[in-house]
């Protein structure tokens, strides 16, 4: 549609102009506040360039805090990735078009709660003495006590499952609703030549669905990076330092503990510098 | 049937079970007694009492918190509208040589770590005699909604076919009117859709209200969260109450977003 009008200008710049604006200025001065000594009780500031930056790298509970939300990172996509496809493959494997529809609704339901009502519903359900989660566990072996919250070991994990629990279902609606816009025919194909349900998943709907797939992973790690919430009201990063992430860290160094705003916006700015080059990478990989 | 099959069903079941078990017991409990939560065998019978919901719903900082909650994400979203859905739209049907970076832009913004936004804005606000209000809170969450609304909008005006805009044109429309009269009701199912997860995104919003307010601009989660803060000495049943209210307003788009996801593949198909 090749018309003189103005709308494109009238509808855009406004609208992009605001975003730069919005995104811009907290992203700069991010960048200044973490090259000064900023403390939330003193007024007072000097600007110390790169010591901040210096710091954090001799920071063991720093470098703990990279390693567990590496760690966040790795555990949440790939076990909802694998939930996600291996229900979705059932679904469109067992279950009739009616069922379908009952699972998709079900199935969505845990991703639009609020993360701080998903953390509380499984904070309660984990809890050692009373909670429904554990009950299986405390009748089967008489009462014995199983705490996943309070043991390092398991803190990451059991804090993960709630996250899983959340995308892992809604992705695997997704992956269902792909596998319905296959067309039949190469399916049908396999099946004359005897291949098994699984192979065919294996070898023919699965890697028809690798650039879907893919974005979906893709939006999944962003999401990822989201884990502040769930932590904050399951753990608090506890026990000790084990499920302490980036932002976890970021925030107490900058609210509960001392209130460093510029060691915490340091750190803010070594995730984004990270960030902002891998999906950057990724995102123009997976539209090549 | 063949025992293949059964396990598959059984599995589909068990994971159908999970999926909504938790946040139903959650909702059993927010009618319970303490002594009825407070066992070591999970009980199923029990007398309700209203007394729960009753102290939540009676609470001022719960109810200022759903007001500074509606009104914070309302006006997000409705800014969200208002900005994003015309440059999705001049995004879609105008394409030139930058559309390709606005929409890589736009989703980049979601790359952003919630902190590194949040501290500056902090000391922004606090500069400016900010923090701590809505205005600031509505202003920090827009920057969500218009791109998240932006975002998904695009697809949503590209599948609108474009024959019936072309005869909107011949019939003397000028572009803005096929916009308003044409582009905007044809996409409308799609719209409310993208719309209402960016309401959803920001209802659920945590870090960065918890860091950009102290008092006076506490949304729901916030207030949620600070009941939990008190430790077991809060009744659970109260605190289950709370979480129920927290959960309703996203699980009221339940409908509306599970028919965007249908619209949505329906439209790759073909």
């Amino acid at each position: 549609m090749a018309r003189r009008t103005s709308l494109p200008v009238t509808f855009v710049v406004p609208t992009i102009a605001i975003l730069l604006v919005l995104s811009m200025v907290p992203t700069l001065y991010a960048i200044v506040i973490a090259l000064q000594n900023r403390e939330l009780s003193t007024p007072d500031y000097s600007w110390v360039w790169l010591s901040n930056f210096v710091d954090l790298f001799l920071d063991r509970r720093f470098l703990n805090a990279v390693w567990v939300s590496v760690k966040w990172e790795i555990v949440t996509v790939v076990a909802t990735m694998v939930v996600a496809i291996g229900l979705g493959v059932l679904m469109f494997e067992v279950a009739s078009p009616r069922l379908r529809n009952v699972y998709c609704l079900l199935f969505i339901i845990p991703v639009l709660l609020p993360r701080v009502s998903a953390a509380f519903v499984w904070k309660f359900a984990y809890h050692p003495l009373y909670g429904i989660a554990t009950y299986p566990y405390r009748l089967v072996t008489g009462g014995l006590i199983f705490d996943p919250l309070s043991k390092p070991a398991t803190a990451l994990f059991a804090v993960a499952s709630v996250d899983v629990w959340q995308w892992g279902l809604f992705f695997a609606v997704i992956v269902l609703k792909l596998l319905e816009t296959l067309p039949p025919q190469p399916i049908e194909a396999a099946r004359l030549d005897h291949a098994r349900r699984w192979q065919i998943h294996a070898y023919v709907t699965l890697p028809m669905l690798k650039a879907p797939l893919i974005s979906l992973m893709f939006v999944k790690m962003i999401e990822s990076l989201r884990s502040f919430d769930l932590i904050y009201v399951m753990t608090r990063g506890g026990p000790g330092v084990a499920t302490e992430t980036l932002d976890m860290y970021a925030f107490s160094q900058g609210f509960i503990e001392s209130g460093k705003v510029s060691y915490a916006s340091a750190m803010a700015v070594l995730m984004m510098i990270a960030t902002v080059i891998t999906f950057t990478m990724l995102w123009k990989r997976v539209q090549a | 049937m063949r025992p293949g099959r059964l396990i598959g069903k059984a599995i589909l079941a068990l994971a159908g079970f999970l999926a909504v078990f938790p946040l139903l017991w959650t909702a059993l409990n927010a009618l319970k007694n303490n002594v009825d939560i407070i066992t070591r065998a999970p009980r199923l019978v029990f007398t309700p009492t209203l007394a729960n919901i009753g102290y939540i719903i009676g609470r001022d900082s719960v109810l200022t918190g759903l007001y500074h909650s509606v009104v914070a994400c309302g006006s997000a979203v409705l800014i969200g509208v208002v900005l994003g859905l015309p440059a999705a739209y001049a995004v879609a049907r105008y394409p030139n040589r930058w559309a390709g970076d606005i929409q890589f832009f736009v989703l980049s913004l979601r790359f952003l770590p919630p902190v590194a936004v949040a501290i500056p804005l902090m000391v922004i606000w606090l500069q400016v005699g900010l923090y701590d209000t809505l205005p600031a809170l509505i202003i920090t969450y827009s920057l969500l909604t218009i791109s998240v609304i932006m975002w998904l909008a695009i697809p949503a005006f590209q599948s609108v076919p474009n024959e019936i805009e072309e005869a909107a044109f011949v019939d003397g429309y000028g572009a803005y009117s096929v916009f308003w009269r044409i582009a905007l009701p044809v996409a409308a199912r799609s719209l409310a859709g993208a719309v209402a997860f960016s309401f959803v995104l920001v209802w659920n919003e945590f870090l960065i209200a918890l860091m950009l307010s102290s008092s006076n601009a506490k949304t729901l989660p916030i207030v949620a969260s600070e009941l939990s803060q008190q430790g077991m000495n809060v009744p659970w049943g109260i605190l289950n109450a709370s979480v129920v209210l927290l959960s309703l307003p996203p699980l009221l788009f339940l409908g509306v977003l599970s028919g965007f996801l249908n619209s949505v593949f329906r439209q790759k198909k073909t």
